[in-house]
């Protein structure tokens, strides 16, 4: 069973690379519109340390909106959840962050913070994983076990004590599938907003601008690197704090 | 000296809904009342009242001598819900230890030391276990050892039992014995089962259907520490049968 576990993924991927190169190489693609896998590792290979950097750059633009964006979705959630005025107040606003395409006011947020500065990267990730984050931290303490809030209630728990023992672990499972959500888009987010900033979306834009479909070609594998390896990290913290939920025990148990 | 609690003209509604139609009671320190009524005729909402979760519409609420709400807030009120609500995140121990966690600067000086009753009631190597691990009625057990951790003076239980199946439920009626019995602590049982308030009581108060009012007032004089096999005692059978009465005739009424 194990071996099957480990080996599968690694059987679909080798097809689909396999499947990729021989089609590029049959149809006899232009690079710029689709570089084989082998052409894209050896050019990422002359340059390990500008795509190692750039790839830390962008995580770390990602991470530090991504970040923000948790500690703001908890304090909202945890007002929404406890006032339906604030909550009423607060959705359309949500809605409207989360429906308005950040791709199109990338270039007004960078002119107001400034185009080279990380600042409006920062910003844009955070601003853009918001709402999932905010609406899931208010479902999930809204939802909190109400024998257990009653308890609480009979020794007169403070509404800080509520939330710390109570609201925010019954939120836990919606906030980590919101941050699985978001961690896909936050990357996404800092590539296109990077550009003079640097990172990985600025290798990207320059390649794009230049016609380089090798540079362009390695920026992207190195984000689905970058997005791999988030996930993982992801699953590896659910694991830690989330060892009591069912979805994190194994079966059987 | 002032009751344990003292009622008088009770009242509560809820909008239109008399859910409490004036009750006058009072209840020794030390003793042992179960409040025994039809389906939804307002005992938890009695309990409730009394245990300060809920203000009374009109009327007073003494406990020990003091308004039920600062009762409340003083942690002079242990809870067992009927539900255990125990937080999947914490372990037994730590579950436990949860409403001494809380409003921590009104922990009295009686409180005891939940791990000792955890094994007293034969969870001692359970103390790392989470809530999924154990049965209904090692749940419910963590519970009552959960309230009388605070080492307040009044216990109030709500229906803790109901959930339970007929063997469960006969091993916790001896348990919840042993470990009321001679701590001086006054309970407040709020039940459905006529065999269940007659071996645990020294008084068994009958209501009416909603509005609640108290029908019958019965004293149980079978000897304490109450014997396992009290149910086997003819005097205990009797009592039973005057507790059936009284709640068909307050339903007739």
């Amino acid at each position: 069973m194990n071996r099957v576990r480990y080996l599968a993924p690694i059987v679909g991927l080798a097809v689909f690379f396999g499947a990729w190169e021989a089609l590029v190489r049959a149809f006899d693609i232009r690079p710029f519109v689709l570089a084989t896998p082998s052409r894209v590792i050896q050019y990422m290979g002359r340059f390990p340390d500008d795509y190692f950097r750039a790839a830390l750059l962008t995580m770390r633009h990602a991470t530090i909106g991504f970040a923000i964006a948790v500690v703001v979705a908890l304090v909202l959630g945890a007002a929404m959840a406890s006032s339906r005025f604030f909550e009423y107040a607060t959705q359309p606003v949500l809605t409207l962050i989360a429906v308005t395409p950040f791709a199109a006011y990338i270039a007004s947020i960078k002119v107001g913070l400034g185009s080279f500065s990380e600042k409006p990267v920062i910003f844009i990730v955070a601003l853009v994983t918001l709402p999932a984050f905010a609406f899931a931290a208010a479902d999930g303490m809204r939802g909190a076990d109400p024998w257990s809030r009653e308890l609480l209630a009979s020794v007169d728990a403070s509404r800080w004590e509520v939330v710390w023992h109570l609201r925010l672990p019954s939120a836990l499972p919606a906030l980590f599938t919101a941050a699985k959500y978001n961690t896909g888009l936050a990357l996404i987010v800092a590539y296109l907003a990077e550009g003079g900033a640097g990172g990985l979306g600025a290798i990207g834009a320059r390649a794009s601008a230049g016609n380089q479909g090798d540079r362009l070609w390695a920026a992207i594998f190195s984000m689905a690197i970058l997005g791999t390896i988030s996930l993982v990290l992801l699953n590896l913290l659910q694991r830690a704090v989330m060892g009591w939920h069912a979805s994190q025990r194994s079966q059987g148990a | 000296m002032t009751s344990a609690v003292s009622l008088s003209g009770l009242r509560k509604s809820f909008g239109a809904l008399d859910t409490i139609a004036g009750i006058d009671l009072e209840i020794d320190h030390g003793s042992f009342v179960s409040v025994i009524g039809p389906s939804g005729c307002g005992k938890s909402t009695l309990l409730r009242v009394i245990a300060g979760l809920e203000p009374a519409t009109s009327g007073q609420v003494l406990v020990n001598g003091e308004p039920a709400a600062d009762a409340r807030r003083h942690k002079r009120v242990a809870m067992v819900p009927q539900h255990p609500g125990l937080l999947p995140w914490r372990t037994v121990g730590a579950n436990a230890r949860l409403l001494l966690d809380v409003n921590r600067r009104a922990n009295g000086s009686t409180t005891t030391d939940p791990i000792q009753l955890l094994e007293r009631v034969g969870l001692g190597s359970f103390l790392d276990a989470r809530p999924h691990q154990l049965s209904g009625g090692m749940q419910q057990r963590v519970a009552l050892v959960r309230a009388l951790a605070l080492g307040a003076p009044l216990l109030a239980m709500d229906e803790p039992l109901a959930a339970l199946d007929e063997i469960t439920r006969a091993e916790m009626r001896g348990l919840i014995n042993q470990l009321v019995e001679g701590r001086g602590v006054t309970t407040i049982f709020v039940t459905h089962s006529i065999s269940e308030a007659v071996a645990l009581s020294d008084r068994v108060l009958v209501t009416s259907p909603r509005p609640a009012r108290i029908v019958a007032d019965i004293e149980v004089d079978l000897p304490r520490p109450r014997p396992d096999d009290v149910d086997d005692d003819p005097r205990f059978f009797q009592l039973c049968t005057r507790v059936r009465h009284a709640l068909l005739e307050g339903a007739a009424e």
